[in-house]
């Protein structure tokens, strides 16, 4: 049983043939229906399962019924038919006419986006700021499975991820961007990028290296597959620099740097911070000796054998470790001088960062786009020591120090670097035994945190999706016609095999004239090539055709330039 | 008559809700919003063509639009939405037109304006026997445009070709191959050299027969304009031309062949003044040479590179004082101004001129053909018409359309109109046969066989034929409908491996890497191109070939 009366999508019926069909706007479906199926989907919405059977059953044998009923039930976990969840109709039709945004994160519960303590990932955790900030600035919209308002202009909206091609048009009309997040292993979002009628579609990139060259070669798909309005965030310049020695349009890759919030994240009584930290783990040490911090997962790509070599070199130093729990180094023997400070709720970092003289960021991982928690401590006026490697230094800039470390050329298992653990030393020594340089440090490194809000970084958002919208105007189909004719042989060189050259023709598929001079135009095979791929292809895809089968990467880059310029020229 | 298009509209419900405008493809469960001018093709999409379609609509709705329109309804259809390709090819046009018992509607472009410096008078001439003739078998019909709002001028029919008077907007955008959609049987394009022409090969489904002008000469630029024609081709079309060894050529240069049929142009020859001593008279008159009469007439017709032809005849001239030379060139008549005394250049670019042409054809006693496959067909059988034999310098053996008329020296021909005779042989060939020879026996009766076997009623049959016999042709996977199952994303892939990036494939629904470039790029081609075209594309890409090394 259905458990009726239930709210009904917006539904056109029609007869076809003799059949009945239930035409569901909102998910853009026809469902066939039998004659009993019609006639309960007429009282659904004001009759109970029992009154329904009762009404009908004069008119249908009793099997048919509970089959329709069944039927049903079938159709309304697909999504079809019955609306899931609340009547968001009116309050869509109410609410202000603000812009809204599809935000598109499988894998991720969309309530846990509102409740920070249960997600661990920094990269979910910056997800879930940055989304509580976009709330000021537009109305987002959660796919998902069932209709709720979650709060003032977030919802949650009963759009799957496999109902998303089918309701291209409605989204497009609905939604000025859709926001999403790259996962490698996803799927359901390579083959949107085929319709043109989707808005822009802006894909966050937290990992852009690492994981053995899946993280590239994830990127380069999408990469590849984008319309010219699609394009990457990621939280630091590094990741545009990285894939501009890869691709040859690093424009797609958009800086949207991380924030911290500065209330939350702040100064404290340090040896009030110390004392308490001492008190709760149970060491006095922490209260008197010189601290450094580590606030992470205890894992190789996050550094914690390099953390584990500073202690060692570092016994007059307390090396403490902020984590879920001590990973790899619960089975070691450790340095008395290392220090687990246990696991703590986001309320209370702010006195676990207070607690460290110097926080220490050794991460090896092609993942680290950014380092939140360097930017938390340094809003914390704790100075931080970073490795030279990837976005991390981008986010310190002069109000920390930056330490040696041998970056890879290419992907080692999931690690692109190590840090030097000598020159982190150095470092790290530099300013715990040198009170002015830290008191400055210390400055600088709170004052340069406030420059980087949640508020900046939702704003961006929202102009690149206005930047993209603008792109998107600007797309044009290519309905320029070519074709691939053999070369005549050239004089003295005997009988050879047909050269081919191509010949562009001033008419359009529309059959309109679209260069005025002559009918046909040599080109060069391999523009002609390019011509004929940029039909359905994108200009990306046609650049990694360019790349293998033209040598020179200059003359390829200009044969891509002038195509497209003959395309968008003559559209 | 509905020859373009190519999708069956699948069964489907249209309505209208809250302003809306939405179809539902009931085979497949897909609702799909469409705006005003989707419905309209929609409601006409069975029964009317693309060209009716658009013409109709085009005044309601911006041409753009109409075709924005009916571009994302085929996109659909390939994303297997709301239409469904039809596979059954189109039936073939002679049936219906058996059915009908009517002649083919064939439409036949005439730009003369245009291409008045490329034709000369027996181009002309040939050209307008050829449609006198085929008016007989087809229905001809030219395009004359005029704009709407500007002084109304009608192009009355030419001959026997009607014109269509076409009334366009002056800013129409529409070109003229988008007319002929309009449900003519096939198109008829009777010259090499408007290159505008080869815009009609995009219309869809409609056969087009291409003659190259009979007089053309194996030279270079024609051959470039052949290798282009053969790749606009779609195996619907024919390319007609004038000579066997013109095939051979092209066979040789291996374009392919299967669509090149070889119909000579039909020929008019006079009935002969009266004996071969009256004609020497006439010639010897008319140039004021009285060695027409007191030598040996040997004709050298033409074919010559011209600059590569002087030198050789002054050369032949030279080592046969004894003979009266008579050639038969255009280009050398009109520069090659002092050649030797023993020799007197000819050309009939006028009906005067041409008059008397056969008087000289029959006053050789020898016609020699020493660049054949630049000659164009229809001068050699005027040449030889009159019982003359000949000596041809041939690539390809003794050509078949001359066969029985004489004998055949052979002869090298590039590709670049450079011809090479072997002069001592050829003039040994000639002296041979200018002494009494059993074998001239044998050439008594040639005029009249040769004239019946080359009718310009023939001609312009066996070409009506070429656009029935077009269509029955195994079409080719070009303008396909159906999408790839698993579409390719072209992409670069770095190899933890072996740190290399290279470029890739990754198909979409298997979601699997395909290293296989060659093949996504051909199934891409393909979507546009014909297979001879996707062929040479990919062989120009391959490594030992590659232009960019």
């Amino acid at each position: 049983m259905l458990g009726l009366p239930k709210m009904l999508h917006q539904l056109h019926l029609f007869e076809e043939d003799g059949i009945s069909y239930a035409a569901d706007l909102e998910k853009a479906r026809v469902v066939e229906l039998s004659a009993v199926m019609l006639d309960i989907l007429k009282l659904a919405e004001t009759q109970t399962d029992d009154t329904i059977v009762e009404t009908l059953g004069a008119s249908y044998p009793e099997d048919e019924i509970s089959e329709a009923f069944e039927r049903f039930s079938e159709l309304e976990k697909e999504g079809l038919l019955f609306n899931r969840g609340e009547d968001l109709r009116r309050s869509f039709e109410t609410e202000s006419k603000w812009r809204k945004l599809l935000v598109v994160i499988p894998g991720i519960n969309v309530d846990s986006f509102f409740d920070i303590e249960t997600l661990s990932a920094g990269t979910n955790m910056a997800l879930a700021y940055m989304i509580r900030h976009l709330m000021e600035y537009t109305d987002l919209h959660f796919v998902g499975s069932r209709n709720r308002k979650i709060t003032d202009g977030v919802y949650e909206v009963d759009i799957g991820i496999d109902d998303l091609i089918r309701l291209r048009s409605k989204i497009a009309e609905t939604y000025y961007g859709i926001l999403t997040l790259h996962q490698e292993q996803d799927r359901w979002l390579l083959p949107l990028y085929r319709y043109p009628e989707f808005p822009p579609i802006l894909v966050q990139c937290h990992a852009p290296r690492g994981h053995g060259g899946h993280a590239m070669n994830s990127i380069f798909r999408h990469y590849a597959a984008m319309r010219d309005c699609d394009g990457f965030t990621a939280p630091s310049d590094y990741v545009r620099d990285f894939y501009a020695n890869y691709v040859w349009d690093p424009s797609f890759f958009h800086t949207l740097p991380n924030g911290v919030d500065s209330k939350l994240f702040r100064p404290m009584n340090k040896t009030a911070a110390k004392h308490e930290v001492a008190k709760e783990v149970g060491d006095d040490r922490i209260a008197i000796a010189p601290t450094v911090g580590y606030l992470s997962r205890v894992q190789s790509e996050k550094g914690a054998s390099v953390y584990l070599k500073l202690a060692r070199l570092n016994p007059e130093f307390l090396f403490l470790i902020a984590g879920p729990n001590l990973g790899r180094y619960a089975s070691q023997k450790l340095p008395n001088n290392l220090v687990y400070v246990g696991f703590h709720p986001r309320e209370k970092l702010p006195l676990i960062y207070n607690a460290f003289d110097v926080y220490c960021f050794p991460s090896m991982s092609g993942e680290e786009t950014f380092g939140l928690t360097v930017l938390e401590a340094m809003a914390c006026g704790v100075p931080p020591v970073v490795p030279n490697f990837d976005g991390v230094p981008s986010v310190v800039g002069d109000a920390g120090l930056v330490a040696d470390a041998e970056n890879f050329d290419h992907d080692v298992a999931t690690l692109v670097s190590y840090p030097c653990p000598i020159d982190f030393s150095i470092k790290i020594n530099s300013l715990l035994n040198n009170t002015e340089m830290w008191d400055a440090f210390s400055e600088k490194a709170r004052q340069r945190a406030e420059l980087f809000t949640w508020y900046k970084t939702a704003e961006r958002i929202v102009k690149l999706f206005e930047m993209l919208r603008h792109k998107r105007k600007l797309i044009n189909p290519n309905r320029l016609l070519n074709v691939f004719a053999p070369t005549p042989p050239i004089e003295n060189e005997g009988l050879q095999e047909l050269k081919c050259r191509s010949v562009l023709l001033s008419m359009n598929a529309n059959y309109e004239r679209c260069l005025m001079r002559d009918a046909v135009y040599p080109l060069r095979v391999e523009d002609g090539l390019v011509l004929s791929i940029l039909k359905n292809h994108t200009p990306r895809e046609a650049e990694a055709v360019l790349a293998e089968l033209v040598a020179d990467e200059t003359e390829a880059r200009a044969i891509l330039k002038r195509v497209r310029g003959l395309i968008d020229g003559t559209a | 008559m509905v020859y373009q298009r190519r999708y069956r509209l699948k069964r489907h419900h249209k309505f209208e809700r809250d302003d809306r405008k939405y179809v539902a493809d009931i085979e497949t469960g897909d609702l799909i919003q469409i705006n005003d001018v989707e419905w309209e093709i929609l409601g006409r999409y069975e029964s009317q063509t693309l060209y009716q379609i658009v013409e109709r609509l085009k005044g309601k709705y911006k041409l753009t639009m109409v075709f924005d329109g009916i571009e994302r309804l085929e996109r659909l259809g390939r994303q297997g939405s709301l239409l469904s390709p039809i596979v059954e090819p189109v039936a073939p046009v002679h049936t219906k037109v058996e059915q009908t018992d009517r002649m083919p509607r064939l439409l036949v472009p005439f730009h003369f304006t245009n291409e008045k410096s490329a034709l000369d008078y027996v181009t002309g001439l040939n050209r307008y026997q050829l449609l006198r003739h085929i008016s007989a078998f087809a229905e001809l019909e030219t395009l004359a445009f005029s704009e709407i709002g500007g002084e109304k001028k009608e192009v009355s029919d030419f001959d026997e070709v009607r014109v269509r008077n076409l009334r366009v907007p002056k800013s129409s955008a529409l070109t003229a191959p988008w007319y002929a959609l309009d449900g003519y049987d096939g198109i008829l394009l009777l010259s090499q050299f408007l290159t505008d022409d080869l815009l009609y090969y995009r219309v869809p489904d409609v056969p087009i027969v291409h003659c190259i002008d009979g007089v053309q000469q194996l030279r270079h630029s024609l051959l470039k304009t052949l290798l282009t024609l053969s790749a606009f081709q779609h195996s619907k079309d024919t390319l007609v031309v004038r000579a066997s060894w013109m095939k051979e050529w092209l066979a040789e240069l291996g374009v392919p062949v299967e669509n090149v049929r070889v119909i000579p142009d039909g020929i008019d020859v006079v009935a002969p003044i009266g004996d071969k001593a009256l004609a020497k008279q006439h010639t010897a008159a008319i140039f004021e040479k009285p060695m027409f009469v007191e030598r040996p007439v040997v004709g050298l017709i033409s074919g010559f590179e011209p600059h590569r032809g002087a030198k050789w005849i002054a050369a032949f001239a030279r080592a046969n004082p004894h003979l009266a030379i008579f050639v038969y060139d255009a280009m050398l008549a009109q520069h090659y101004q002092h050649p030797p005394e023993n020799v007197v250049i000819f050309s009939a670019d006028d009906e005067e001129t041409r008059s008397v042409l056969p008087i000289f054809f029959q006053a050789l006693d020898l016609v020699c053909f020493p660049a054949m496959p630049g000659t164009p067909l229809s001068i050699i059988l005027e040449a030889v018409a009159f019982g003359t034999p000949c000596v041809a310098m041939a690539k390809y053996g003794m050509p078949p359309e001359v066969a029985d008329a004489g004998v055949a020296v052979n002869a090298d021909w590039d590709h670049f109109g450079n011809f090479y005779v072997p002069m001592q042989e050829l003039s040994r060939t000639i002296h041979k046969w200018l002494k009494p020879f059993e074998a001239r026996g044998v050439c008594d009766d040639f005029t009249e066989r040769i004239v019946h076997r080359h009718t310009r009623k023939d001609a312009a049959e066996a070409i009506v034929q070429l656009f029935a016999e077009g269509l029955q042709r195994e079409t080719d996977n070009f303008e396909k409908t159906e999408s790839t199952l698993f579409p390719p994303i072209f992409c670069r892939r770095y190899e933890p491996e072996t740190g290399a990036l290279k470029s890739s494939v990754y198909r979409l629904g298997i979601n699997r890497d395909d290293d296989d470039l060659e093949t996504a790029l051909a199934e891409v081609l393909s979507e546009g191109h014909t297979s001879a075209e996707v062929e040479s594309v990919l062989k120009h890409f391959q490594p030992e070939s590659s232009v960019c090394p």
